[in-house]
């Protein structure tokens, strides 16, 4: 899937790189630890989280995700999006909490796939 | 991580990697003063003053094979959430101290974990390399020393399957004593 299609439909807020996004997303990753992501994660998918700490961007880094989405309108600080805009990863927010919006993106791409 | 354990083999991963040959260990596990406190003092390469504050960023590693060192930030960022903090003392050419702690009531602190297998790993990574291990508890206190095991064993080397493995059951006996029940 397409992420910037990803964010038109769920209603994503853009917090950072607004004109890198025309990128493919192949699946997500939901965690909250971010040593558990570093074991597991894999390139190009999305990673939603509410874990808002700067070390975020390393991990998206390290790993080659398509982007991090933070759940339950929360945001990243200053510095974190710095870092980010710095290192070219997306961030991006939802007002949404990780089941919803997760619930929402998975049938997106169970969708996608059937086209 | 999932175990405080691991952050500790993060911690003492940089001791070894970093030439440490001598390293202690304390680890204060204590419900009373609600602490859950780690300190790794090495005799390895040291780090600059300079960097002393860029060590616990995550996009600032001296190893060449990647960007980001992790370890360090990741251990900061979990003890700051638990009420807790990391701190390092360092003088280049002479040594480390890494020192973190956590609120032991803060619900987001992970459980101890497998201490024997880090400690004993880290004991047998390299060749003579010895290794100080002070675990307190509100219980009691244990005292682990490879100079004091390689005494015992007149000559046999630890870095040997049965030897490690022996190791680690002692240990976990000995800790079995003072541990508290999560």
């Amino acid at each position: 899937m397409n992420l910037q299609e990803l964010i038109q439909v769920l209603n994503l807020k853009v917090f950072t790189c607004k004109d890198n996004l025309n990128k493919d997303v192949e699946g997500g990753y939901v965690s909250d630890l971010l040593s558990d992501v570093l074991a597991d994660a894999k390139p190009n998918q999305i990673w939603i989280t509410l874990q808002t700490h700067k070390n975020i961007v390393a991990i998206a880094q390290l790993k080659g995700l398509s982007a991090v989405v933070l759940v339950k309108g929360l945001e990243p600080n200053e510095n974190t999006i710095q870092k980010a805009d710095e290192e070219r990863i997306v961030l991006l927010g939802s007002e949404e909490n990780s089941f919803d919006l997760v619930g929402k993106l998975y049938a997106f791409f169970q969708e996608s796939k059937e086209k | 991580m999932r175990t405080l354990s691991l952050h500790l083999f993060e911690i003492l991963s940089n001791s070894v990697f970093y030439g440490a040959n001598n390293i202690e260990i304390i680890v204060k596990d204590s419900k009373k003063e609600n602490i859950y406190y780690f300190e790794v003092k090495d005799d390895g390469k040291g780090i600059r003053q300079e960097d002393i504050e860029k060590a616990t960023d995550a996009f600032f590693t001296s190893r060449s094979t990647r960007k980001v060192g992790l370890g360090l930030a990741l251990t900061k960022q979990k003890a700051q959430q638990c009420k807790g903090d990391l701190e390092i003392e360092s003088f280049y050419g002479e040594g480390t101290k890494v020192r973190f702690w956590f609120a032991h009531n803060n619900i987001d602190r992970p459980p101890l974990g497998e201490i024997e297998e880090v400690i004993v790993m880290c004991a047998t990574m390299k060749e003579n390399i010895n290794v100080k291990y002070k675990h307190i508890t509100d219980k009691g206190e244990y005292f682990f020393d490879t100079k004091q095991i390689r005494k015992i064993l007149e000559g046999v080397e630890i870095n040997n399957i049965k030897i490690i493995k022996a190791l680690k059951e002692m240990m976990k006996n000995n800790l079995d004593e003072i541990l508290v029940n999560e």
